[in-house]
């Protein structure tokens, strides 16, 4: 495991694995569930950051997944949960560069951690392995990982178990940063890769507000505090916006509009440093 | 006995007729809108479009849109067509970035080279329409 220390107030490893252990209580503090699902419907599909990995031209690398092999590691819920999400993230990255061998590895453990997690009925393994075997099957297989994912969402709800949702989404989003950051530092000169890291400052600040609503909650409290050091190095980085004049065009019964807008992001190779150290650490926290 | 049972039957049917106008089932047209996204789009998620029979006049979802990404997003009501409900795109300002009608028509999807990532609303309003019902797509391509 590589351990790197940067940032301020960074919470110790003590504690954090500490907290590992604490999950499996089913104690759900109130929470507003409106306000939860919409953040949750709002945080972009990890498949989008490995589909512009794939489209920029940067070869696959098994090397910065999370091995399957890792699976027993994972007991609690909180485990199990956050791994499902880096997993499923692995899943459609492998899908993505159609490297079906190492996909059916990441099926299997997906599998596993879902039924640990009691939602394996969600999981029709058969079908979401056939979808994954062919990169021309991506449409059905997001739309068959998006309603499984608004299913579980609403079954853990029912449950009073919403905090693993958030647990899922935050794995995912964990993974693909860090296969971002990864690829982004074999190539330092890629601006497009400097700008989709710091253009997840976006997605930060709605992790940030569904974590706040969570507050009471004392093992997504120990996760929000690892995180801090991350959501610090975004407040550094700035988005600029350009306004443009909009135009639009009918085509085919279709509205194209184009605000003509540009955006500038200002992120230093220091920050992108120090982003991907945080993550490095805190994923290693995870996956052990 | 007649006399008291005839108004209850007539009673129960005004009920279930006005219970089948306002019932929605929005899968069934989301259902009918993902696979008529365009080629080369690939489906992020279908969002339920419900307005209520006429009570709620518009219904609205947020999603993070990236830079350099080209999103559509298409809307289906009953008999395959738009029955009025329109797409409207906001900013994370809140600004519009453009709306589905276009010269008093709602146009069955809506294209959007993204240029700046940041939250969007999806805003589905109701011009005309007769169900208030129905369901839409989001897909991506880069």
């Amino acid at each position: 495991m590589l351990v790197v220390s940067c940032g301020p107030k960074k919470p110790s490893e003590d504690e954090f694995l500490k907290s590992l252990e604490a999950i499996d209580q089913n104690s759900e503090p109130s929470v507003d569930l409106e306000m939860i699902n919409a953040i949750l419907q709002q945080i972009p599909s990890p498949i989008e950051i490995s589909m512009m990995l794939k489209e920029s031209g940067t070869n696959y690398d098994v090397s910065i997944l999370n091995s399957a092999d890792n699976l027993p590691k994972y007991n609690t819920n909180y485990q199990k949960a956050l791994n499902l999400g880096i997993y499923g993230t692995d899943l459609g990255y492998t899908n993505i560069y159609e490297q079906n061998q190492d996909g059916l590895g990441y099926m299997s453990a997906i599998k596993e951690l879902a039924d640990g997690l009691s939602i394996g009925q969600f999981f029709d393994i058969e079908t979401i392995g056939r979808l994954a075997s062919n990169s021309q099957n991506l449409d059905s297989l997001l739309l068959i990982t998006t309603q499984n994912f608004n299913n579980i969402n609403s079954y853990l709800q029912s449950q009073g178990r919403s905090n693993l949702s958030v647990y899922l989404l935050i794995g995912g989003w964990l993974e693909a940063m860090h296969v971002t950051c990864q690829v982004a530092a074999k190539v330092p000169d890629n601006q497009e890769m400097k700008d989709a890291i710091g253009e997840q400052k976006v997605v930060t600040e709605s992790l940030k507000l569904l974590m706040d609503l969570y507050a009471e909650d004392p093992t997504m409290a120990t996760l929000g505090n690892s995180l801090k050091p991350l959501w610090a190095e975004y407040d550094k980085v700035t988005i600029t916006i350009e306004k443009g004049e909009p135009t639009y065009e009918v085509v085919d019964g279709v509205m194209f509009v184009n605000d003509n807008n540009k955006s500038i992001i200002t992120i230093t190779p220091e920050i992108t440093n120090n982003i991907t150290n945080i993550i490095t650490e805190i994923r290693g926290q995870i996956i052990g | 006995m007649k006399r008291i049972i005839y108004p209850i039957f007539a009673l129960l049917m005004v009920f279930s007729v006005s219970d089948a106008q306002s019932q929605c089932n929005p899968e069934e047209h989301t259902n009918t809108c993902i696979p008529k996204l365009s080629t080369g789009f690939n489906f992020l998620k279908s969002y339920k479009v419900d307005g209520q029979g006429g009570n709620k006049d518009k219904v609205e979802y947020s999603y993070v849109f990236t830079k350099g990404t080209q999103y559509m997003i298409n809307v289906c009501g009953p008999g395959g067509n738009t029955d009025g409900i329109v797409i409207n795109l906001y900013d994370s300002q809140r600004n519009k970035v453009g709306t589905s009608l276009h010269d008093g028509q709602a146009l069955a999807a809506f294209v959007y080279p993204c240029s700046t990532t940041g939250i969007y609303y999806i805003a589905y309003t109701f011009d005309g329409s007769t169900s208030y019902c129905g369901g839409s797509a989001l897909g991506f391509k880069r």
